[in-house]
This record gives C-alpha cells, sequence and structure tokens, in this order.
C-alpha cells in the first residue's frame, strides 16, 4: 500500500504508523463538560467506505498526514499534512 | 589517571572499513551532525541555501539535508564552524547528534551503477529518491535511517549508533552478494 505524502511522493505504508479516526483532531473545548469527553474519548465512527484517519511518518519527515482511505478496498483517495488541515492551510 | 582508548562505534580501533567489488565501505567518525530547527522562513545558513523536501546541498564545508518541516540536519567537518553559523541564525534551535549516530560511507569506482544496484536491494524507494543532491530518512533492514547521496558516487547511511553493527552487517552483506555485473 502506497501513501501519497504531500511533500516526499509515494512513500510504503511500512513507513507510517496508524493513530486512528482523525476527528481527534477536534479535541473539545476544555469547559465542554463531562459528556463531551466521553465522546471524545470512546466514542468512534467506523464507517464500511471512506474514512479520513490519522497516519504518522515515523520513518520518514515525522510528519502526521490525514489520509482519506477506503475501508472496503483499502483504496488511498488523498493525504494531506495534519497540521495545514488544523490550521486551514491550502495543502 | 586511567588510560582510556577511544573506538568507532562498530568496535574497531580506527575507522571501520570493507570493499566488495567496485563499492567501499568506511565508517566517517570524523563528521559533526548538528539538528536544525528553525520556527521562520530563514532560507539559508551561512552561504549555504537549505534544502527543500527530500533534498541535500553543500556549500564549501557546511552541508545540509532536509529532515521535516522547518527541519534540518547540519553536517561539516569543522564543529566549531558550524555552530557559530546556526548560532548566527536568529530564532534557530541546534541540537548536537555526532555520537547519536553511526555515520557509513559508501563510495563506487564504476560510477553510479552500483550504488543503485544496492540500493533497489535495500531500500524500497524509486531510485530517484536518492538520486545525487537527494536524502531522505527510510527503513533498511528495519533500522530507521538516513540516507544522502552527496555526489554520483557516494553514497551516505546513518543510524542509531547502537545498531552499528546491524547496519554495517546490511550493508556489507548485500555488497558481497551484489551481482557481479552489477558490482563493477
Amino acid at each position: 500500500m502506497l501513501i501519497p505524502h504531500p511533500l516526499l511522493g509515494p512513500r510504503d505504508a511500512q513507513e507510517f504508523t496508524y493513530l486512528g479516526d482523525a476527528a481527534l483532531m477536534q479535541r473539545p473545548d476544555p469547559q465542554a463538560g463531562e459528556a463531551a469527553f466521553a465522546d471524545y474519548v470512546f466514542q468512534r465512527d467506523n464507517p464500511a467506505g471512506v474514512h479520513r484517519e490519522l497516519w504518522y511518518h515515523e520513518y520518514g519527515d515525522r510528519s502526521w498526514l490525514v489520509v482519506t482511505r477506503d475501508t472496503t478496498t483499502h483504496e488511498i483517495l488523498g493525504a494531506k499534512l495534519a497540521r495545514n488541515v488544523k490550521m486551514g492551510l491550502p495543502e | 589517571m586511567t588510560d582510556l582508548t577511544p573506538m568507532g562505534a562498530l568496535g574497531t580501533a580506527g575507522p571501520a572499513a570493507a570493499r566488495h567489488g567496485a563499492l567501499t565501505l568506511t565508517e566517517d567518525c570524523a563528521i559533526t551532525l548538528l539538528s536544525l530547527a528553525l520556527r521562520d522562513e530563514t532560507s539559508a545558513l551561512a552561504d549555504l541555501p537549505l534544502p527543500g523536501p527530500g533534498a541535500y546541498a553543500r556549500s564549501g564545508d557546511l552541508a545540509a539535508f532536509w529532515t521535516g518541516p522547518g527541519q534540518w540536519m547540519v553536517e561539516s567537518r569543522d564543529a566549531a564552524a558550524a555552530r557559530a553559523a546556526i548560532a548566527a541564525l536568529p530564532g534557530a534551535r541546534m541540537t548536537e547528534q555526532s555520537d547519536g549516530w553511526v555515520v557509513i560511507r559508501i563510495c563506487s569506482e564504476a560510477g553510479a551503477p552500483p550504488l543503485r544496484a544496492l540500493t533497489e536491494k535495500l531500500v524500497n524507494l524509486p531510485a530517484e529518491t536518492l538520486a545525487p543532491g537527494r536524502a531522505t530518512r527510510c527503513q533498511l533492514h528495519h533500522l530507521n535511517c538516513l540516507v544522502t547521496r552527496p555526489a554520483e558516487t557516494e553514497l551516505c547511511v546513518m543510524t542509531l549508533r547502537s545498531a552499528a553493527l546491524s547496519l554495517w552487517h546490511a550493508l556489507e552483506a548485500t555488497a558481497r552478494r551484489l551481482p557481479a555485473a552489477a558490482a563493477t
């Protein structure tokens, strides 16, 4: 499986470590209350289909990527630097 | 006072060396490595333009390669000059890395083909990723390595110093097993 790194081009998925749902980047406000944090920590969507997830380029430039992957076919539909996604910057 | 004898990362008194076909492997004990992190848009270190993603650049005694967004590894034979050059950059962070790594240089006497054959055996990357003037971090025999290609006939592989013997074994065994046609 190849992941199209936005800076380094296609790289083997073995170089990456998988973290999970990219929704983890939307951490609730500290004042949001227990229910919001319980949802943030424990609840995950588990879609059969297109999923946005966080991958860490451990054997590479150590950047976090938001990878869009189809969980039924393992097709990688795109990858962006998580930093740019979080800051609303272009790729 | 105790008489201490310095030795290289591979346990040899001097830099370890081996030769297989057109390839010569040499441990580089004299290089200074400094990691550099910058928060602003500084684009040059003294006379050296800081290279972009996947690139390696050299100017005089200073060389640098990109290791991540806003981060580089700086190489030099003159530790004091390299430190002074980095210290002169506003907002630069540097970390001494020299003793953390083992550096093995592989030189070819027959141009680029033997080095290309070697990298094709070792790393799961397109050969262009390690063309002259390129550098990358990658996995090699399950080791986390930094690989640079300073010149057409020179490839440099670095890994954690504690894994020096594993890297040496991987490189030497691969160089020894290259088909004679590729090794010359």
